[in-house]
C-alpha cells in the first residue's frame, strides 16, 4: 500500500536523562541504544522528513538538552520549515541556553512536571527537580515561547489534578496535558503500583470539566487511561500513518515501543534514506492499513477509528502484536485488563508514592 | 418600608441601577464621546437585529393574555416599532440612524451579516419570553424604566461628541424617550397588580435580572467586533503546502483551512478590526450569503484553536 504522509517527526536525540521516572516510555534496554546520529545526520533526517510532508519535529529523548549540538539541530529543523518543539524535563538548560534555542528557531516547549507537590514530584522523578522545573517554565514564558506542561497521571497524583491546573495557571502555561500513564516500558513494570481506581479517574475528569468551563486558559487536555476506556485508543493515530519516530541510533519506528515487538524488521537512517525507512521497511508496513487485522477487529465498525488499538499493548498483554488490543472490551483477552482494574480498586492509594517502584535504570527481575 | 408593593418596586429599580447596560463599558464610552466611527457603525448595525426582535417578543406577550384591554394596549408597542404606515415606526427610524452614521440602509435591513454573538444575545430575549409566563415576560420588559433616561443621555452625547452623525438620525432616540416612559408605567402597573406573593416577586426580579444580562451580553458581542485579529505568534502559516492544502501549524497540531478560511486569515493583520475585516469580505463578495456572519464564526473558532488572537 502507498505510505501516508508523516505529519509529525519524533526525533529522539538521546536516551540519556538525569531523571529516572518510574513510567519512562524509553525502552527498558535504553542503554544499548547509543547516540549514533550527529547533527549533520539529523539535518539529513529533517530535510527528508520535510520532503515526505512532515510539519512538526518533536525534539525529545531522554533529555534532548543534554546534546551539546542542540542549537545546531534546532537551526536545521527551522531551515527545513519544521515547527520545532522541544520536549524536556527542564532541569538541564539555562535561561541563556533556552534563549539561544529560540534564536535558532525553536517555537514551543513541553515541560514535564511529575506532581504539584514537590516531594511527590521528586519521588516519581527519582531526583530533586521540582523547583528547577518551575524556574524553567518561567524561562520559557520570558522567551514568549508556547508552553505546554505535561503531567503523567497515576494513582498517586490523580487527586491533585485541581492543584495541577492551578499550578499551570500560575505559570501562565498555554496548554496543560494531563495524560494518564500508558503502560509500556517502565510503566508496565510498575503497573500494579500506578494504575488508578475508577473513582480517581472519574473525579479527575469532573475537575477538568469544571476548570474548562471556568477558565479560557490554559487549554487542558485530559487523556484517559487505556484500562478505563470503553474503546481502545487510536494509538499514534494509526501504525505508520501520521507519526514517524527516529531513535538516537537512527532506527525509524512508528512509535516509542515498536522495536520491542519481536520479528519486525525496521531500518535505520544510517543505512538507508528516511523515505525508504518510512515507506518500505517491513516492520513499518506490518500493521499499516487493515489487511493484518483478525476478528473481532476485521469486521468491527470502529476499525477505521481506533485501528485495532495499540500493537505494543497487544504484545505486552496478549503475547501477540497482531491481536486486538486487550484494552478493547471486545478482545478475547480483555479479562486481563478487567483483573488489573479490579486489583487497582483493592490496593491502597498513597502520597507520596510508596517505595518499591522500579526506577528507570534499575535492574529489573 | 412596610408596604410590600413599594418595597418591590424599589427592588426592581435597584436591579436596574446596578445591572442595566448604562453601566456597560461600551455605553460609557459612547456617552463620553470615546467611540470611533467604526464602533458606532458596528453598534448601529448589530443593534438593528435587536430592534427587529422587539415586536416579535411583544407579539408573543400579547398572545399570552386573554384580556382584551391588555392585548389592545400592549399591541401599541408592536405598531410603535413596525409603524402604522410605510416609512413610519421605530424600525424605520433606526434605519434612518443607520444611514446617518454612514451605513447602507438596505444592507442593514437585510440582517444578513449579523455576528453570531449578537444574534445569540438577541435570540435569547425572544426565547426567554417564549419560555416564560406573562408575568415574567412583562417583568423582563421593565428595562424600559431606565430607557428614557439613557435616551436623553445618548441624544446629548451624539449632539456633543459625534457631530458627523446627521441630527435627523437621532429621531429614534427622541421618540423613545416618550414611548419608553409610557411603556414602563404600563409594565410596572401590571407587575405590581399581578405579582401577588413573595414567589411571584422573586420570579419578576429574576426575569428583570436576566433581561439586564441579555442587554449586557449584546454589548459584549458588539465590543468583540472591535478586536483586531492577528495570527498567533505561535502559529506558522503554510498557505501553499506541498500537498496543495492551506495549513496553519501550531504547537503539536495543525489546522487545515479551505480557500475562504485562508482569505480570512490573510486579512488577520492585527490592524483592521473584525468588523472592518467582515466589511472587506462583503465588498469582495457582494452576492454571497452570510459572508460576514460566517467570518465572525470562523474567527471565533480560530481563536478557540489558538490560530488567531486579538482580544485586548
Amino acid at each position: 500500500m502507498k505510505a501516508p504522509r508523516p505529519y509529525n517527526l519524533i526525533a529522539e536525540l538521546t536516551y540519556r536523562c538525569p531523571l529516572r521516572c518510574v513510567y519512562c516510555s524509553n525502552p527498558l534496554a535504553y542503554r544499548e541504544v547509543r547516540d549514533e546520529l550527529d547533527a549533520s545526520d539529523w539535518l539529513r533526517v529533517f530535510r527528508a522528513a520535510a520532503e515526505l510532508g512532515a510539519l512538526h519535529v518533536g525534539l525529545t529523548g531522554g533529555e534532548p538538552t543534554l546534546r551539546a549540538d542542540l542549537e545546531e539541530i534546532v537551526r536545521g529543523a527551522t531551515r527545513y520549515d519544521l515547527y520545532a518543539h522541544l520536549v524536556t524535563a527542564g532541569t538541564t538548560l539555562s535561561a541563556e541556553g533556552l534563549e539561544a534555542l529560540r534564536a535558532a528557531g525553536l517555537r514551543s516547549v513541553q515541560l514535564s512536571i511529575q506532581d504539584s507537590k514537590p516531594d511527590a514530584s521528586d519521588r516519581i522523578a527519582g531526583s530533586a527537580s521540582f523547583e528547577r522545573k518551575l524556574a524553567f517554565a518561567r524561562f520559557v514564558k520570558a522567551q514568549a515561547l508556547h508552553l505546554s506542561l505535561n503531567v503523567v497521571l497515576h494513582r498517586h497524583n490523580l487527586e491533585r489534578v485541581g492543584e495541577l491546573i492551578e499550578l499551570a495557571r500560575a505559570l501562565d502555561a498555554d496548554r496543560l496535558e494531563l495524560a494518564n500513564a500508558q503502560y509500556y516500558g517502565w510503566a508496565h513494570v510498575n503497573r500494579a503500583g500506578l494504575l488508578p481506581t475508577r473513582a480517581q479517574v472519574d473525579d479527575a475528569a469532573s475537575v477538568v470539566r469544571a476548570a474548562r468551563e471556568r477558565f479560557a486558559r490554559p487549554e487542558i487536555l485530559f487523556v484517559l487511561p487505556d484500562f478505563h476506556r470503553a474503546r481502545p485508543k487510536p494509538c499514534m493515530g494509526g501504525w505508520g500513518r501520521q507519526n514517524l519516530l527516529v531513535r538516537p541510533d537512527g532506527v525509524a519506528l512508528p512509535c516509542h515501543a515498536a522495536a520491542e515487538i519481536p520479528g519486525l524488521e525496521f531500518w535505520s537512517v544510517a543505512d538507508r534514506s528516511l523515505r525508504a525507512c518510512w515507506e518500505d521497511a517491513p516492520g513499518m508496513n506490518a500493521f499499516r492499513g487493515e489487511a493484518w487485522m483478525r476478528e473481532p477487529c476485521r469486521s468491527c465498525a470502529d476499525r477505521a477509528r481506533d485501528f485495532g488499538g495499540c500493537r505494543c499493548q497487544a504484545l505486552l498483554l496478549a503475547g501477540d502484536a497482531a491481536a486486538t488490543d486487550p484494552a478493547c472490551p471486545l478482545s478475547p483477552h480483555h479479562a486481563l485488563v478487567r483483573d488489573a482494574r479490579a486489583a487497582a480498586e483493592d490496593a491502597a492509594v498513597t502520597s507520596p508514592p510508596p517505595s518499591g517502584l522500579a526506577y528507570r535504570g534499575d535492574r529489573i527481575g | 418600608m412596610s408596604d410590600p408593593a413599594a418595597a418591590f418596586e424599589a427592588r426592581l429599580r435597584a436591579i436596574l441601577e446596578e445591572r442595566y447596560h448604562h453601566r456597560h463599558p461600551f455605553n460609557r464610552r459612547m456617552h463620553a464621546g470615546a467611540l470611533t466611527r467604526d464602533e458606532i457603525r458596528a453598534w448601529v448595525k448589530s443593534r438593528y437585529y435587536y430592534q427587529t426582535r422587539i415586536p416579535i417578543k411583544d407579539s408573543a406577550i400579547v398572545e399570552k393574555s386573554s384580556d382584551a384591554g391588555f392585548r389592545r394596549s400592549w399591541s401599541e408597542r408592536i405598531h410603535d416599532h413596525r409603524g402604522r404606515r410605510p416609512g413610519e415606526g421605530g424600525l424605520a427610524r433606526w434605519l434612518d440612524l443607520a444611514e446617518a452614521v454612514g451605513l447602507d440602509r438596505a444592507e442593514v435591513a437585510s440582517l444578513r451579516d449579523i455576528s453570531p454573538g449578537v444574534r445569540r444575545a438577541c435570540d435569547a430575549y425572544v426565547a426567554f419570553v417564549e419560555s416564560h409566563d406573562l408575568l415574567e415576560s412583562v417583568a423582563s420588559s421593565l428595562t424600559e424604566l431606565a430607557a428614557a433616561e439613557i435616551m436623553k443621555v445618548r441624544i446629548a452625547a451624539f449632539e456633543t461628541h459625534y457631530p458627523w452623525v446627521d441630527a435627523r438620525g437621532l429621531r429614534y432616540f427622541r421618540d423613545r424617550t416618550v414611548q419608553a416612559r409610557r411603556d414602563a408605567e404600563q409594565g410596572m402597573r401590571f407587575v405590581l397588580r399581578h405579582a401577588r406573593g413573595a414567589a411571584d416577586r422573586e420570579r419578576c426580579a429574576a426575569a428583570l435580572e436576566r433581561k439586564c444580562e441579555i442587554l449586557w451580553s449584546l454589548l459584549d458581542a458588539v465590543e468583540a467586533l472591535q478586536r483586531r485579529p492577528r495570527l498567533s505568534k505561535h502559529a506558522q502559516p503554510r498557505f501553499d503546502d506541498a500537498g496543495g492544502e492551506s495549513l496553519v501549524v501550531l504547537s503539536e497540531r495543525a489546522v487545515r483551512v479551505n480557500p475562504s478560511g485562508r482569505e480570512i486569515l490573510e486579512l488577520c493583520d492585527g490592524g483592521r478590526t473584525a468588523f472592518e475585516l467582515a466589511a472587506e469580505l462583503r465588498r469582495r463578495h457582494p452576492d454571497a450569503a452570510d459572508v460576514e456572519t460566517t467570518a465572525y464564526a470562523f474567527l471565533d473558532a480560530m481563536e478557540r484553536l489558538g490560530v488567531v488572537e486579538g482580544r485586548p
